[in-house]
């Protein structure tokens, strides 16, 4: 069962949360964001806040909501997750005058971000497309894994049992991520963390993909060749685990 | 140098499998489950076994000390116990009406275990640690289950935890789980849930993955056995993996206490599909009483085999010879380790040793040393126990050393000091 306050906590880490990768990643988003120089505060009663800041066509993500040029405020947790999912629209309580930004730029980015995110299944046949879309799918997952394994019930229980150290999730030559293990609670790595403690290496994109998508099974990867696993294999084996929550919580 | 072994007919096989079966190879023998690191290093399927030998569908020899996971405890293809089952095979096996051999086999049982004043047949270990749990809760009529952690007891949903797939809230929510050999968590347990616990269940000591084994601390089941009694609670020994390695008479004897009930499988039979459940006296109505049973629970052949077995062990004082060569292949890889300047652990009982390079706390260090041993013609796994079998010759353990010993150079190779 879905909770709502868990899910909220993905939606704000692991998917908004992936704006600085796409902006990284994306010229055309870059674009939308190059003169802008604000801050878009999340307050969620019961919830996470987090404050994504916006300076020469880069972001980034940061707890707390203070200081921030726009204030949103959402009245729960599922009013987040609504707008998240599509079913409403983000009202600010301060900041009005970036108004515009808001229902301009700031929606294009989220539009942006969706359509990599849940792609068009003719899109992924484009090459770069496809690569932005799994790369940006495994920051969301790195970040959702933390989340879950932090304030789902049944994902703390899975990260009760991970011993300390840097789980290392990497594409191929393509990309590094990692997920840290400390008193059992977990934080997203967004950059190469270096040789984990333990580690899960997919052989390449469409490997990755195909995971994230469901369409192969990562014991029978195992088996394959096509994902290794290594080091300390409880760590792995409890993130794979949380990852079925993730997927829970994602779908 | 060994020459290195080539898996291209076990990966051809795992290709065509993985088509048509779940993951390939489901399980602990699956390369996922068993850990295989790199899974190139490991073979996938057997083509045939013999006393410790198990070569694989390329025809590579291997030492095995992996034993079936335990079953194989006088060599494979022991002939006594395969002729006690071909002979048996040859008048019934799987009827309508159960062969009187089951009877013997019950007797042979309770003559030969401490704790059993009756026995009770089905297949798997899962099957017997099953009803010792649903015994134990009718007997008690009490719902909670007391588990140390690093347990393992089977597959059904009881034995799992609330992370896995397929298990849901209600299936574990009596679980209760304290520390291997901490009796004051224990103790604990029984003060917040008074009157509510139906059994404790452990193995003989801690043979846990990714750790060290530990044995228990002296007198810690001594104080666990007359809590259970002092409570009225149910205690369950699981000696399915390590039963008939340490003690026929069972690992709870071993150990210096008695069980409540005690379940068997693995070396029962030396491989024939059998397990057991014993126990006293005062919980045999409780089980007459109960609704369990399978299709193939009573079959004969392996009841015949389980005599054979049990009656050979007895003759060759098996958990002695166990023991024995155990020790002398721990140390053989304890010097081999100590030569190439690697703290190699070697814990548990000699008989089913857990072994752990303790240099590399991440373990990959390990891995690339059982990756290289494997690949030579030494079946270890990276981090379960592993099981000394009967036939085990000195030459084998030898061998094994010699092996291990290119194994460790080679690492040292890669990992100059």
């Amino acid at each position: 069962m879905k909770d709502e306050r868990v899910l909220a906590h993905c939606n704000l880490f692991g998917v908004l949360g992936a704006i600085p990768y796409l902006l990284e990643l994306d010229p055309a988003a870059r674009e939308l964001v190059n003169e802008k120089s604000l801050s878009l505060g999340f307050a969620i009663k019961d919830g996470p806040r987090a404050t994504l800041r916006f300076a020469n066509g880069a972001a980034e993500m940061t707890e707390g909501i203070e200081r921030c040029s726009i204030k949103l405020y959402f009245s729960s947790c599922k009013k987040f997750n609504d707008m998240i999912d599509g079913k409403g629209n983000p009202l600010p309580v301060s900041g009005f005058w970036h108004i515009g930004f808001l229902l301009g730029a700031f929606t294009k980015l989220t539009d942006l971000l969706s359509a990599y995110l849940r792609p068009e299944p003719s899109r992924l046949e484009d090459p770069v497309f496809f690569e932005r879309s799994t790369v940006l799918m495994l920051h969301v997952i790195a970040s959702a894994v933390a989340e879950v394994g932090n304030y789902d019930r049944v994902g703390s229980f899975s990260a009760s049992n991970i011993v300390d150290g840097v789980i290392r999730l990497s594409i191929g030559d393509t990309l590094s991520v990692g997920v840290r293990a400390k008193d059992h609670k977990l934080t997203a790595i967004h950059t190469d963390p270096g040789e984990g403690f333990s580690e899960m290496r997919f052989a390449n994109l469409k490997t990755a993909r195909d995971l994230f998508d469901g369409r192969i099974n990562a014991v029978a990867a195992v088996g394959m060749g096509e994902v290794r696993i290594g080091g300390m294999i409880s760590q792995v084996d409890n993130v794979n685990r949380i990852l079925d929550r993730v997927s829970l919580y994602l779908a | 140098m060994r020459k290195l072994n080539d898996y291209t007919k076990s990966r051809e096989a795992f290709d065509r499998a993985v088509k048509v079966i779940p993951s390939g190879i489901y399980g602990h023998q699956g390369p996922a489950e068993g850990c295989y690191v790199p899974v190139e290093a490991f073979p996938l399927f057997s083509s045939r076994a013999q006393g410790s030998y198990l070569w694989d569908a390329d025809g590579n020899r291997f030492i095995d000390y992996m034993c079936a996971y335990g079953p194989n405890i006088l060599g494979y293809h022991d002939p006594d116990v395969d002729a006690a089952a071909a002979k048996q095979r040859a008048i019934s096996d799987c009827t309508t009406l159960p062969n009187t051999v089951m009877v013997d086999f019950a007797e042979l049982l309770v003559d030969t275990v401490a704790c059993a004043d009756w026995a009770f047949f089905a297949k798997n270990g899962n099957d017997v640690t099953t009803l010792a749990i649903m015994a134990a809760r009718a007997y008690t009529h009490r719902k909670k289950i007391v588990f140390f952690k690093g347990y393992y007891h089977g597959v059904s949903p009881w034995t799992q935890k609330i992370d896995y797939a397929g298990v849901i809230e209600e299936d574990v929510m009596h679980n209760i789980y304290v520390e291997w050999n901490n009796y004051e968590q224990l103790e604990a347990v029984f003060e917040e849930y008074q009157g509510e616990i139906a059994a404790v269940i452990g193995q003989p000591y801690m043979h846990g993955n990714f750790m060290d084994n530990v044995l228990p601390a002296t007198g810690f089941w001594q104080k666990v056995r007359k809590k259970c009694t002092e409570e009225g609670t149910v205690l369950v020994v699981d000696d399915v993996r390590a039963g008939f390695r340490l003690d026929l008479a069972g690992s709870d004897h071993y150990f210096g206490f008695e069980a409540d009930l005690i379940c068997f499988c693995k070396a029962l039979a030396n491989g024939y599909n059998v397990s057991a459940l014993c126990g006293k006296e005062f919980l045999k109505n409780t089980i007459s009483s109960m609704s369990y049973t399978g299709s193939y629970w009573l079959s004969a052949v392996p009841f015949a085999a389980g005599i054979a077995c049990i009656e050979k062990m007895k003759k060759i004082n098996c958990p002695k010879l166990l023991d024995e060569q155990g020790t002398k292949l721990k140390n053989g890889l304890l010097e081999a380790a100590k030569k190439y300047s690697f703290d190699l652990h070697v814990t548990g009982a000699p008989s089913l040793f857990y072994l752990r390079i303790a240099d590399d706390p991440s373990l990959k260090l390990h891995q690339e040393w059982i990756a290289e041993c494997v690949k030579r013609g030494v079946f270890f796994t990276n981090h379960h126990n592993h099981f000394i079998n009967a036939s085990l010759t000195d030459d084998d353990i030898k061998e094994t050393v010699e092996i291990a010993a290119e194994a460790f150079e080679v690492v040292r190779g890669c990992h100059p000091l």
